[in-house]
């Protein structure tokens, strides 16, 4: 017996506090890097680009994360850890302005705000199995899952990379408009998303630790 | 002249009682649940669980897929379309296949109410430090791919409290959603839940709303080109309306392959048609008598029962086969009866009675189900016994003319009647060894169990685990079940299981729970949460303070402020209300008016990985009224009952034949020289169940006592013959033919797809063979046995 599951308009509302590994890329050369790439003479892509981040099969690090929205009168601004294990966990543990956190695991993702934990399954809403799946293919370096949701982009160089990823699925394309990630060898070190009305986030990433 | 009216009148009295029973019949109603197997007089728990099988979700819920087809698009169109028109139907209390589209209205009433379904609302929620945090955490999901959704409702809802009950109303186990509808994750299919208007137990109305899925997906289906996909349907509905057209089916295949072997068996023994169509009046009036009177008695006729009714042909046909054989060769034409009434009826009655205190042990069972055979035997012999004694004397005064193969049978009767006492050692001896045998597997043997009385084939029951899988629905196996005297008194209830549950939510044990008062909360509960909302100048001012250090201008806010405002002063949400709206058929399917009086909540449980049912149990300890209920654990419990009861009772029916046996023989010796076979031949049929490792139940039982029902009547024959010393041709070659389509009869039954008759199959045909050889065997084991091996006189 199961009851009202679809209520989902809202909760997407969930996923989104909880999800998003919002990062950014604070460089302030960015263009300049991806001007470098372009005209490089060995073009980097995708398998290349994968092929460096599958060399990395868990991490964790901090982040920082800074998102600017209309009709608010500042920035938000959140704080706290991330980890990755391939193929398939990952956590965002916010600790800063409010303590939650969203903790993937296979098709289960765990959400505790407070003493409330809700659990769910990803596939039972598309849009954020779609940006789960394209988070973790990226991660462990695995184009498939990645392809299956997003039109990629790759610039840069393996010394300093971005991965545009633009949503194939129409409901997730009714919320973002784009995704861009950067960073350098097999790390991670920015995460940027733009949303359909204008709204973006910019999350920056420092590793603290990673095996190989 | 009046010998012939009489005997007219007796024709015709018969002939009226035949037909009105027919008649009675054609409007009976035939059930198939399983409740008729579940006792009378409860406990709490076991009480909670019949109410839930007879009536509850689960004896409604279907489980439909549409599988295969061309892809995942073509099978969402056709889930819309078989949603759509299933709704329009208003067979179905609900009907949802993911189709977000349909929540439209639920969701405006939830928001709309939000202040006083929301179980954050408290007092401290509403200070200026609780407005910052929550208005923080709605905060912080802007500016992520949900913000767009949540943006629209921060001016009213700044707190959150819309996404919190919505939240709390996602199932963690959510099916996969595929073209924005449920489908499978393991098979190319798409997948719908419904639940029946009508109850579980209404198997009419059951077929009809399942014939309404069919031809709403066949509509769906009509114009499609190419592959199309195709329709999977399971759950209680399905499965009772199945096994009841399997059992009906199943029955009148038996009794029409029974009628035609038996025929058979017949023309070889009489050469005569007529002879065959008058052996087979009290088989026909046994069944018509046995079923008009269960549904006299018992208002239905269950489906076990009708089935069971082809098994007494092969009981009711030896009372024919020793008339029309017995009654034969009388001196004066037109006397034979006379002399079969003087001479052999006092045994038939003998053997009826014997049979009649038998089945009379059932009635008095707690089960419905088990009452129902008893009352079904005892009318259908009585009925058959009658027909004998007083229709066909009228019909074949002198018996059966033609002599057919009877002479060849009457031989190998009579060789294996001679031949048998010479084994009597080694019977004596395997006896001995079946004994040892049962004696060491002990209660072992019995573990059967109630599902194994289920003729669901394999195949059904795997559909049903993978759409069931797919749905995320819980096959009901674990219940948490709140009851009060009226609705408030269940509704507070169920809010004190619901606090426990969440706590175990929390800590991973459950991954969540579905209660009733998410959308219904006790007005005590709405009362507090609408006492905790300040007034409107306390709030701004609140307000003001927990927004100093936020980015979100306290300007905006104005509509909270209004909206806090007009909930102060909104009405009770009763249950009344809630009804007739688009969350009606929700609240219907988890609260239920008790049969009995008072009212049921039904909290359904997704277990999470560190589940445990001893703290779950734990954890719920104390709470008035609020149980925890295994429905495999009660179930099984209740089985474990019901053997044991039918255990007692056929002691008992036992007992009660020996008694009557023994007052009809007025000696020990004899007595024990008709019980001797009878138990041996018990003894040897279960020894050989258990030697093929059968795993016996309660129609093993059951079969036990036909064993030694049928088996009362050899034995009684052959005491006959020791006391009196004949042993003409036709009396042996009555009893091998009686025997024969006895063996027939519960041989074919033995074979049948339904395993509660195939139970008694596999009981009855041995053990009546055996009861048969064994009375031969054991003939002249009492001392001075006059000489009964004459095959001729």
């Amino acid at each position: 017996m199961i009851f009202g599951s679809k209520i989902s308009g809202w909760f997407d509302g969930w996923f989104g506090g909880g999800f998003a590994l919002r990062c950014r890329r604070l460089l302030s050369g960015l263009l300049l890097l991806g001007a470098f790439s372009a005209s490089s003479a060995t073009a980097f892509d995708l398998p290349q680009l994968m092929g460096l981040l599958a060399k990395q099969k868990s991490g964790e690090a901090r982040f920082t994360e800074q998102r600017f929205v209309h009709g608010l009168e500042g920035p938000l601004n959140a704080s706290g850890t991330l980890s990755f294990t391939a193929p398939d966990k990952l956590s965002r543990r916010t600790l800063t302005p409010r303590p939650e956190s969203m903790v993937v695991d296979g098709n289960n993702m765990v959400l505790s705000r407070g003493e409330r934990t809700r659990t769910m399954t990803l596939d039972s809403v598309p849009e954020l199995q779609g940006l789960v799946e394209a988070m973790r293919g990226t991660l462990s370096g695995d184009a498939t899952a990645l392809t299956r949701y997003f039109k990629s982009t790759v610039g840069g160089s393996p010394g300093g990379w971005t991965l545009d990823l633009q949503p194939l699925d129409s409901r997730l394309a009714a919320q973002v408009r784009s995704v861009r990630m950067s960073g350098r060898g097999s790390e991670v070190l920015g995460l940027d998303m733009d949303f359909i009305g204008g709204d973006r986030s910019v999350m920056t990433i420092v590793p603290t630790r990673s095996a190989p | 002249m009046t010998s012939r009216q009489r005997r007219i009148g007796v024709l015709l009295v018969w002939l009226a009682l035949v037909v009105a029973g027919m008649g009675w019949i054609s409007r009976t109603h035939f059930s198939a649940d399983l409740s008729a197997f579940l006792p009378q007089s409860p406990d709490a728990r076991q009480r909670v669980l019949i109410e839930q099988l007879q009536t509850g979700v689960a004896s409604r819920t279907l489980l439909i897929g549409i599988e295969d087809g061309t892809d995942a698009a073509q099978r969402a169109l056709v889930s819309r379309s078989v949603a759509k028109a299933m709704r329009e139907s208003g067979l179905f209390d609900q009907v949802q296949n993911g189709d977000a589209s349909d929540w439209k209205a639920a969701g405006t009433w939830l928001f709309d109410h939000r202040y006083r379904l929301s179980t954050s609302v408290t007092p401290e929620r509403f200070t200026a430090a609780g407005l910052h945090d929550a208005i923080s955490d709605t905060l912080s999901l802007l500016g992520t791919p949900a913000g767009n959704l949540v943006k629209p409702l921060l001016d009213r809802d700044p707190t959150g409290e819309t996404q919190g009950v919505a939240e709390s109303l996602i199932p963690a186990n959510a099916p996969r959603t595929e073209a924005g509808v449920w489908a499978s994750r393991s098979a190319p299919r798409a997948v719908l839940l419904a639940t029946t208007h009508a109850p579980g137990s209404d198997l009419d109305a059951l077929t009809i709303a399942i014939a309404q899925v069919q031809s709403a997906f066949d509509a769906a289906t009509h114009d499609m080109t190419g592959a199309k996909p195709r329709l999977r349907l399971s759950g209680a509905p399905v499965f009772s309306v199945q096994s009841r057209d399997q059992i009906k089916g199943e029955a009148i295949h038996l009794s029409i392959v029974g009628g035609i072997v038996m025929g058979c068996l017949l023309l070889l023994a009489f050469a005569s048609p007529k002879a065959l169509l008058i052996a087979f009046l009290p088989v026909v009036t046994g069944v018509v008598a046995g079923t008009t009177a269960v549904s006299l008695v018992f208002g239905n006729v269950h489906g076990l029962t009708m089935g069971f009714g082809s098994t007494l042909i092969g009981e009711t046909i030896d009372y024919a086969i020793y008339y029309l054989i017995q009654a034969r060769g009388a001196a004066i034409p037109g006397t034979g009866w006379q002399r079969w009434r003087d001479l052999n009826w006092p045994t038939v009655r003998l053997g009826l009675m014997t049979s009649v205190c038998g089945f009379a042990a059932l009635l008095f069972s707690g089960f419905p189900g088990l009452a129902q055979l008893g009352v079904f035997s005892i009318a259908g012999l009585v009925a058959a016994a009658l027909a004998t004694r007083y229709v066909l004397p009228v019909l074949a005064p002198d018996g059966a003319t033609g002599m057919g193969m009877r002479r060849t049978m009457a031989k190998v009767a009579g060789a294996i009647v001679r031949g048998l006492p010479r084994l009597r050692l080694g019977l004596l001896a395997l006896g001995i060894a079946a004994l040892a045998l049962l004696a060491w597997r002990g209660a072992d043997l019995w573990r059967a169990n109630l599902s194994a009385m289920s003729p669901l084939p394999k195949e059904a029951q795997a559909l049903d685990e993978s759409l069931r899988a797919d749905i995320g629905a819980s096959d009901g196996g674990l219940l948490v079940v709140a009851q009060g005297v009226d609705v408030q008194t269940l509704l507070r209830n169920a809010e004190a299981a619901s606090v426990r549950l969440e706590k175990l939510v929390d800590s991973g044990e459950l991954s969540g729970f579905e209660t009733v008062t998410r959308f219904l909360p006790s007005e005590a509960a709405q009362q507090a949460r609408v006492a905790s909302l300040p007034d409107s100048v306390t709030l701004r001012a609140r307000l003001t303070e927990a927004m100093k250090d936020l980015p979100l201008p306290v300007a905006r806010l104005e509509p909270f402020l209004v909206d806090v405002e007009a909930a102060r002063n909104q009405p009770m949400v009763r249950r009344e209300d809630l009804a007739a709206g688009p969350l009606g058929p929700i609240v219907n399917s988890l609260i239920y008016q008790r049969p009995a009086g008072g009212w049921g909540a039904l909290i359904a449980l997704h277990p999470g990985t560190k589940f445990d049912q001893g703290r779950l149990e734990a954890a719920l300890a104390g709470l008035p009224n609020v149980q925890v209920v295994d429905v495999g654990r009660e179930l099984g419990a209740l089985y474990d009952r019901y053997l044991h009861e039918a255990f007692v009772q056929v002691l008992l029916g036992a007992l009660a034949v020996v008694v009557l046996l023994g007052l009809y023989l007025r000696s020990a010796r004899r007595l024990l020289a008709v019980c001797q076979p009878l138990v041996f031949a018990v003894v040897l049929t279960l020894g050989g169940l258990a030697v093929l490792q059968v795993q016996l139940g309660i129609l093993h039982l059951v079969g036990i006592l036909l064993v030694v029902a049928v088996g009362s009547n050899y034995a009684l024959f052959f005491d006959q013959l020791r006391e009196t010393g004949r042993a003409d041709e036709d009396t042996l070659a009555s009893l091998m033919l009686a025997n024969v389509t006895t063996v027939v009869s519960f041989g074919l039954i033995a074979i049948s797809n339904i395993p509660s008759l195939s139970a008694i199959g596999r009981v009855v045909a041995p053990g009546a063979m055996l009861a048969l050889l064994l009375s031969a065997a054991f003939v002249r084991g009492a001392p001075p046995a006059p000489h009964v091996s004459s095959d001729r006189r």
